[in-house]
């Protein structure tokens, strides 16, 4: 509802009195109305020990807070956008993606490695997500950036699906995810396919995408 | 099966056949998938003679398994190709997927491969089924007939399939020795019965510089 697509690569958002949204800082590229960005130390919600988390974990992208009313227009570095929308789930994205999100959502940092232990850690260095990633929960909506375009796989408990992790933007619901490797002794004398690595994403939700192996 | 998921993103529903792809493109699998090294220049040992000889540096991996599979490649376009026997010409580059039961191989081509940026070699695809071509900006196709030939850039020049013979045109004129040219060069035109498909962006060749 705040965020309206008006192509693939730019977001409308509308702001009101008392809805806040928090973007990326320099992510704004014309707005109409009364709206205030105020850069916001805190890199996002939370107070003080949040930040501290943040920063620990090397999630603290800058952030800014957008108030007041009227509509700002977002986009960047002429990435696509994906607009996804959480109705009480959680979405698991890596800071540097998001571009905006709705204030009603909650911010949140997680370890990696309390979802699989040493594995996890692992499969943080192997993705090149590092050790933490940055959730948000409730209901509203959330921009993402990917590189050329985004799809959408669901996953049901009968269908996990298996992601490069390269290629990995971000998932939502109630999954669990494992690095699988798919080593053989082709890899080992460097005649590999180049797919040694996986993400497996099991249980019941969505994965994203993008249609690149590149990093933003 | 090949379909696209979007226009940058190929999806490949598999029975228990396999399919050729380009190596490292796959995005996504569910399933069960299993992922095997090929290499570039045709099967077999004259394959691996001709690979040594040309340098074609295509490496192709086997995807072989049940479930579907997503392949993308650097958020390139993606167009499919339906092969009922004919023959597919296309740089190696932009290949990114063909069905298991089509041939690959390496072919030559001469002065015109040089002018291109890829090499003296290109790579052709044979027999009956589909293949996914990549092209940065989404690619046009353009019929040429016998009455109708075609002269293409050869920076944006993708592939090609049909009865089609190329020649190399050079326009080089005492202008384009002085530095004065118009940045065209080089062309290759195509004479016969077939499809060439042209991309709207161009690679850059020695002909763009003159």
């Amino acid at each position: 509802m705040a965020f309206r697509e008006i192509n693939g690569k730019m977001v409308e958002a509308t702001v009101a009195p008392g809805q806040r949204l928090f973007s990326q800082r320099g992510a704004m590229l014309a707005y109409q109305g009364e709206v205030s960005f105020t850069p916001n130390m805190a890199g996002g919600q939370g107070g003080v020990m949040s930040m501290i988390g943040r920063r620990v974990a090397d999630e603290d992208t800058p952030l800014m807070t957008v108030e007041g009313s009227g509509t700002v227009l977002f986009g960047h570095g002429g990435h696509h956008i994906q607009v996804i929308r959480l109705s009480g789930d959680t979405l698991y994205v890596e800071a540097d993606r998001l571009l905006a999100f709705e204030g009603t959502l909650q911010q949140g940092t997680m370890f990696l490695g309390s979802q699989g232990g040493v594995m996890g850690m692992v499969r943080g260095q192997v993705s090149g997500q590092g050790l933490f990633t940055t959730t948000l929960k409730g209901h509203g909506a959330v921009a993402v950036m990917a590189h050329g375009g985004v799809i959408e796989i669901p996953i049901t408990p009968q269908r996990p699906v298996h992601v490069d992790p390269q290629a990995y933007v971000a998932h939502h619901g109630e999954v669990r995810n494992k690095l699988s490797t798919a080593l053989g002794w082709r890899d080992m004398v460097g005649r590999g396919s180049g797919e040694a690595f996986q993400l497996e994403l099991s249980g019941s939700g969505a994965v994203y995408v993008q249609a690149s192996e590149e990093k933003l | 099966m090949f379909r696209l998921q979007s226009s940058k993103v190929l999806a490949v529903d598999m029975t228990g056949d396999a399919v050729k792809a380009k190596n490292g493109s796959m995005v996504a699998y569910d399933g069960e998938m299993a992922f095997k090294k090929l290499s570039g220049g045709g099967e077999g040992i004259r394959g691996m003679v001709t690979r040594r000889l040309t340098g074609e540096q295509m490496t192709l991996m086997e995807v072989k398994g049940r479930g579907t599979c997503w392949f993308a490649d650097r958020a390139s376009e993606i167009n499919l190709v339906g092969l009922q026997g004919d023959k597919l010409y296309v740089e190696s580059s932009n290949l990114l997927a063909t069905d298991g039961g089509l041939r690959t191989g390496t072919e030559f081509t001469g002065l015109r491969g040089a002018s291109q940026g890829n090499g003296l070699f290109t790579t052709s695809v044979e027999g009956h089924g589909q293949a996914a071509i990549m092209s940065d900006g989404p690619a046009v196709v353009l019929r040429v007939s016998p009455q109708y030939p075609l002269t293409v850039d050869p920076g944006a020049y993708v592939a090609h399939q049909g009865n089609l013979r190329q020649s190399f045109q050079s326009g080089v004129t005492f202008r384009t020795l002085l530095g004065e040219g118009g940045g065209e060069a080089f062309q290759m035109r195509f004479e016969g019965d077939g499809l060439v498909y042209v991309q709207p962006s161009e690679r850059n060749t020695i002909a763009g510089d003159v």
